[in-house]
C-alpha cells in the first residue's frame, strides 16, 4: 500500500513536457515507448504532439502500420487508421465515412465543399472541378508558363538590388528556391487561372499566408479568419461585377477561349437556383487555400529530393517525360499534405477494434505512403520503382495495371480536384527552372540540420522550409 | 450487396446504395451536411487551442484554460478530441440531469470491456450493506491511521491518511482477510488507474481486473457458504438474472464503484485548511462548519474534474447541433467557479451564503441556491426525504464520512500546521485523472 502511494506521489511531481518525455531520435529510428508482455511495441499517444513527431513521423507511423492497424488514441479521443487498403476503403465509402463536421479548417476555409457528402459534394466539386483539368487546364499551360518565365527572370534584379535570397559571386548565383520562387508561384497560377487582375496578386498573396497561417486553431487563427473574409469581399465584388458582364479568356494570340471560371459559375444553377454569391465566394477562397501551400511544397521536395539523388537528377534532364514519375513519387515519398480526418456514420468493426458511430477518425496518408505492403522499400526514393501508378490520376480507380497510386491527393470521391492543376504547376514550373539553372546543386551548409548536426534535416510532416541552390551563371 | 442494400433513386437519377448492414436499425441514412454547418465566419475560436486542454499546464492547473472557455465558448467545439465542453453552470447541471437525452457511461466502456460481469452496485442490498458498513467502520479507521501518524508526531496526510482512508475502509467494507489487503490496495488502484489513455496504465488495468477476480474467488465461494454483513455477502446472495453472482461480478462492482471523490476530497479539503489559516480557525471550531468547509471543497477544488455525457440522440442545445453519440465534456471544475451562480468563485470561504448548505436535489439546487457541482458520487438525492428501507445517498455518505474523519483528526492529532518549507499543490497524475493534492506533510 505504501509502495503504491509513494510511487504515485513521486510521479506526480514530476512536470515532463512531451517535449522532454521524447528526445529526438536519429532519422528512421522511434523513442522506445515500452513494449506490452509479448514484445508488441507500445504507443504513448502523447508522442503524437511531439517535436520528435513533426520532425520524423515515419518511424511511428510504421509501428502502428505493424500493430494498431486502427490505433485507438483514448488522449485524442480518435482513431488513426494507417494501412493503404484500410485508408482507400474508407475513402471510397462516402457515406459511411462522412467529412462532417470537421472544424479544424472551417472558419477559415469557410463552408465548402470539403465538408459535403454524397450528392452536394457530387455537384458542386464537379461545378468548380471542371476548370481545373482537361481542356481548360490545357489552354492554360502557356499562361503557367510565362509566368513562371515572369518570376526567373526577376532573379535578375533581385541580385542586382542585394537581395538576401539570391546573390551572384564569381559566376555562380544562390538562391532560395522558396522565396525567389515556389511560395508565390502556385498562387500566381490560381490568380491567373481564376481571371484575377494583375494587381490583385500581391493582395491574394497576404491572404493566402495569413488563412494558412489561421489553420488548425494556431494563434493567428483570428488574422486567418479575417483575411479570408477581405478576400471574400473582393470575390464578392468582382462576382456581382461578372453577373452584369462577363469576361473572357484567352489564349496567347489574343482569341478569346471561353467564359473565365467566376462568369461561367454565375450563369450556372444548382437544383433550379442559380449559385450564390456567397457560395461562389467560399468556393474560390478554397481553391486559393488549396492550391498553395501543397504546390509549394510539391516543388521544394521535388527538388530537394532530385539534388539529393543525383543519377535520377541526371535522368529526368536526360528525358523530359521523367518529370512526371519524379512528382508522381516525390509524392509517395514526401508529400505535403498529411491526412484527412472522417467520422464515420455508423458503428463499425475494423481489425478486431470497435469504432462508435460519430469518432473522429484520422486517416493517415503518410502512412499509406510508406506502407509496405504495397510498396517495396518505401523509405526509398525511386522514380523507377515498378510499385508505383505514375499515369494520369482517375477519381474512379486507384489501382491500374497492378499498382497502386500514392495517396497523396487521396482517392475517391474527395480525390483532389486540384490534382491535375497542381501537377501541371510543379512539372512546367521545373521544366523552366532547370532550363534556367545550369548544373544546380544543394548549398547544404545552408540547408537546416538534423540532430547531429551535420546530415540534413528530414522533411517530417512539412516540406523543406528553405531550399538553398546555387548554379552555374551564363 | 443485393440483399443487404436499398436502392434508392436521387432526384438527377443517380442511383445512391445504402448499405443497411453497417446500419444499426437498417433505417438511418447519412445525415445532410446543412444542419451541421453552425460555424461561421467570424465565430473564430482563437483565444484557446484545444491542444492545451490536454496540455501539462491543464494537467497541473485546469482553471484558467476553463476561464477561457467559460467566458468565450461556452459550448466549445473541440475538434482535436472530438467532443463539446460545457463550462457553464447552468448548462452543466441541466445535462447532468437531462437523462432523456443524455447518458453517462460505465467505466467499462471506456475499458472496451463491456461484456465483463455485471455492476451490482445498484441492487438495494449491496447499497445497505455499503452505507451500514461505512458507518459502523469510518470513525475506527480514521482512528487507527491518526494514531500511526500521532506516533511518527510528523507525517503525510495526503498519503498518510487521505489516500489511505477509502481504501483500508473498503477492505472492511468487503471484509478482506488482513494478509489479502496490501495486494487488494494496490490492484484496486490500478484497475481504476486502467481507464486511462496510457497504454501502459491500460495494461497494468487489465492485469489488476484479472488479479481482483482471482482475489474474489475463494471468497465469494467461502461467503456463499457462510454469508456475513459485507459487501461480498450481500452480492452473493443477490438473484439476478443470468445466473449466481461471480467473483467477476464482484471485481466489476468494485471496478465502477469509486474512491477517488472520496479520497480527493479529504485531501482537498485539508490542503485547503492548511493553507488558509482564517477558514482553518472557523471550520475547526464547530462540527457544522467542518460539513460546510467539505462543501465549499467540493465547489472549489473538485476532484474529479469532469464527466463525459453521450447524446442519446441528435439535440439541439446550446447553440448547436449535437449529433447522436456526441461526447460532452461536463467540467465541473469550470461551472462550480462560475461568476455568473458564485461571488469572488476563485475565494475559499467556508459557510458562503450564496450556496447551498444542504443536500441538493435533482438539479443541484435547493432553497434556490446553487450547490457545488461533484462528481463521483451519484446523483443528488431526488427525493424529499429517504425513505426508511433505503440508504442515505452517496452524496450524503460521503459527506458524513469526510466530516467525521476530519472530525477525529482534531481531535487526535490537536494542533495541526503544515511542515516548515511544505508548498502542496495540486495537481493531476496524468491528464484526465482526479485533480487533488498528493503531498501534504503536517506536524502537530
Amino acid at each position: 500500500m505504501s509502495s503504491i502511494v509513494d510511487q504515485l506521489a513521486e510521479t506526480s511531481a514530476d512536470s515532463g513536457t512531451p517535449n522532454e518525455l521524447f528526445p529526438l531520435m536519429p532519422e528512421g529510428q522511434a523513442v522506445d515507448m515500452g513494449r506490452a508482455e509479448d514484445g508488441t511495441p507500445l504507443i504513448d499517444p502523447r508522442i503524437l504532439d511531439s517535436l520528435e513527431f513533426f520532425r520524423n513521423p515515419y518511424p511511428y507511423y510504421r509501428i502502428l502500420r505493424d500493430h494498431y492497424p486502427v490505433y485507438h488514441d483514448k488522449l485524442h479521443n480518435c482513431y488513426w487508421v494507417t494501412r493503404y487498403d484500410d485508408i482507400s476503403e474508407c475513402y471510397f465509402d462516402d457515406e459511411g465515412f462522412n467529412t462532417i463536421p470537421k472544424g479544424s479548417s472551417s472558419g477559415v476555409l469557410g463552408n465548402t465543399q470539403l465538408e459535403l457528402s454524397g450528392i452536394e459534394h457530387r455537384r458542386r466539386r464537379n461545378l468548380y472541378g471542371q476548370h481545373l483539368v482537361g481542356k481548360s487546364l490545357q489552354n492554360r499551360i502557356p499562361s503557367i508558363e510565362r509566368l513562371a518565365q515572369e518570376m526567373i527572370a526577376a532573379w535578375d534584379q533581385a541580385a542586382a538590388d542585394g537581395s538576401s535570397y539570391v546573390s551572384d559571386d564569381k559566376g555562380v548565383r544562390t538562391v532560395e528556391l522558396g522565396q525567389m520562387f515556389a511560395n508565390e508561384f502556385p498562387i500566381r497560377v490560381v490568380c491567373e487561372v481564376l481571371g484575377f487582375p494583375k494587381e490583385a496578386q500581391a493582395d491574394f498573396y497576404y491572404w493566402y499566408n495569413s488563412m494558412m497561417s489561421g489553420l488548425g486553431g494556431s494563434d493567428t487563427h483570428k488574422q486567418g479568419v479575417e483575411a479570408r473574409q477581405h478576400l471574400e469581399d473582393y470575390v464578392e465584388g468582382i462576382v456581382e461585377a461578372r453577373r452584369k458582364q462577363p469576361t473572357y479568356l484567352y489564349d496567347e494570340q489574343g482569341n478569346p477561349l471561353s467564359k473565365d471560371i467566376i462568369s461561367k459559375l454565375c450563369e450556372t444553377k444548382v437544383d433550379g437556383d442559380f449559385l450564390s454569391t456567397e457560395e461562389i465566394t467560399s468556393n474560390i477562397a478554397l481553391i486559393v487555400g488549396g492550391g498553395g501551400e501543397t504546390t509549394r511544397g510539391a516543388i521544394m521536395n521535388l527538388w530537394a529530393l532530385l539534388l539529393r539523388h543525383p543519377d535520377q537528377f541526371a535522368a529526368v534532364m536526360a528525358d523530359e517525360s521523367n518529370w512526371d514519375r519524379a512528382f508522381h513519387e516525390m509524392l509517395r515519398h514526401s508529400s505535403s499534405i498529411g491526412g484527412q480526418p472522417r467520422h464515420n456514420t455508423f458503428d463499425i468493426e475494423m481489425h478486431g477494434v470497435h469504432v462508435p458511430a460519430g469518432s473522429l477518425m484520422q486517416m493517415v496518408d503518410f502512412s499509406a505512403n510508406h506502407d509496405e505492403r504495397i510498396f517495396k522499400d518505401p523509405e526509398t526514393f525511386n522514380i523507377f520503382r515498378d510499385d508505383l501508378y505514375s499515369g494520369k490520376l482517375l477519381r474512379s480507380g486507384y489501382r491500374k495495371d497492378g499498382v497502386c497510386s500514392h495517396m497523396a491527393f487521396g482517392v475517391g470521391p474527395h480525390l483532389c480536384p486540384g490534382a491535375w492543376i497542381s501537377h501541371q504547376e510543379a512539372v512546367v514550373g521545373s521544366k523552366i527552372l532547370a532550363a534556367q539553372m545550369k548544373n544546380p546543386r544543394i548549398r547544404e551548409e545552408k540547408m537546416p540540420k538534423d540532430i547531429d548536426g551535420v546530415s540534413p534535416a528530414p522533411m517530417g510532416i512539412i516540406s523543406v522550409r528553405d531550399l538553398w541552390l546555387e548554379f552555374d551563371l551564363g | 450487396m443485393a440483399d443487404s442494400s436499398t436502392p434508392i433513386a436521387g432526384r438527377n437519377g443517380v442511383v445512391v446504395v445504402k448499405p443497411s448492414s453497417r446500419s444499426r436499425d437498417g433505417e438511418k441514412g447519412f445525415r445532410t451536411y446543412e444542419v451541421h454547418q453552425r460555424e461561421r465566419v467570424g465565430q473564430s475560436t482563437e483565444k484557446i487551442k484545444p491542444i492545451q486542454l490536454i496540455s501539462d499546464e491543464y494537467r497541473l492547473d485546469p482553471y484558467p484554460a476553463l476561464a477561457i472557455l467559460r467566458e468565450n465558448y461556452p459550448c466549445y467545439r473541440d475538434w482535436l478530441g472530438n467532443s463539446y465542453w460545457l463550462t457553464r453552470y447552468d448548462d452543466v447541471s441541466s445535462v447532468f440531469s437531462d437523462d432523456a437525452n443524455f447518458e453517462t457511461r460505465p467505466k467499462a466502456w471506456y475499458y472496451d470491456r463491456e461484456d465483463f460481469g455485471r455492476d451490482l452496485g445498484g441492487e438495494l442490498s449491496v447499497l445497505t450493506a455499503d452505507a451500514e458498513g461505512t458507518d459502523a467502520y469510518a470513525t475506527s479507521v480514521a482512528e487507527m491511521l491518526a494514531d500511526g501518524m500521532r506516533n511518527n508526531g510528523e507525517g503525510d496526510l495526503a498519503r498518510d491518511f487521505a489516500a489511505r482512508f477509502p481504501l483500508e475502509l473498503l477492505a472492511r467494507l468487503l471484509d478482506l482477510p488482513e494478509a489479502a489487503r496490501e495486494n487488494f490496495f494496490a490492484a484496486y488502484w490500478r484497475a481504476q488507474r486502467g481507464v486511462s489513455w496510457m497504454p501502459e496504465l491500460q495494461q497494468d488495468g487489465h492485469r489488476a481486473l484479472a488479479e481482483l477476480v482471482d482475489m474474489f474467488t475463494p471468497l465469494v465461494e467461502a461467503r456463499r457458504q457462510a454469508p456475513g454483513d459485507d459487501m461480498i455477502s450481500a452480492m452473493v446472495q443477490l438473484e439476478v438474472d443470468g445466473g449466481p453472482v461471480t467473483a467477476t461480478d464482484v471485481a466489476r462492482t468494485m471496478l465502477e464503484r469509486d474512491h477517488e471523490t472520496l479520497h480527493g476530497s479529504l485531501a482537498n479539503l485539508w490542503y485547503l485548511l492548511l493553507t488558509h489559516p482564517l477558514e482553518f480557525e472557523k471550520a475547526r471550531a464547530e462540527r457544522r462548519l467542518m460539513k460546510l468547509a467539505y462543501l465549499e471543497t467540493m465547489r472549489h477544488s473538485t476532484p474529479v474534474l469532469c464527466v463525459h455525457r453521450f447524446a442519446r440522440q441528435e439535440v439541439e442545445r446550446f447553440g448547436r447541433l449535437l449529433p447522436e453519440g456526441a461526447r460532452v465534456v461536463c467540467s465541473a471544475a469550470a461551472a462550480n467557479r462560475d461568476p455568473r451562480i458564485f461571488n469572488d468563485p476563485d475565494a475559499f470561504v467556508v459557510g458562503r451564503r450564496d450556496m447551498c448548505h444542504r443536500e441538493p436535489r435533482g438539479q443541484y439546487r435547493a432553497d434556490g441556491l446553487a450547490s457545488g457541482i461533484a462528481f463521483g458520487l451519484g446523483k443528488p438525492s431526488v427525493h424529499p426525504a429517504v425513505p426508511e428501507d433505503r440508504p442515505r445517498s452517496r452524496y450524503a455518505i460521503n459527506r458524513d464520512t469526510v466530516v467525521d474523519a476530519s472530525t477525529v483528526l482534531l481531535e487526535k492529532l490537536g494542533d495541526i500546521a503544515l511542515a516548515p518549507g511544505a508548498e502542496p499543490i495540486l495537481t493531476a497524475l496524468t491528464v484526465g485523472e482526479m485533480h487533488t493534492c498528493w503531498q501534504l506533510p503536517v506536524r502537530m
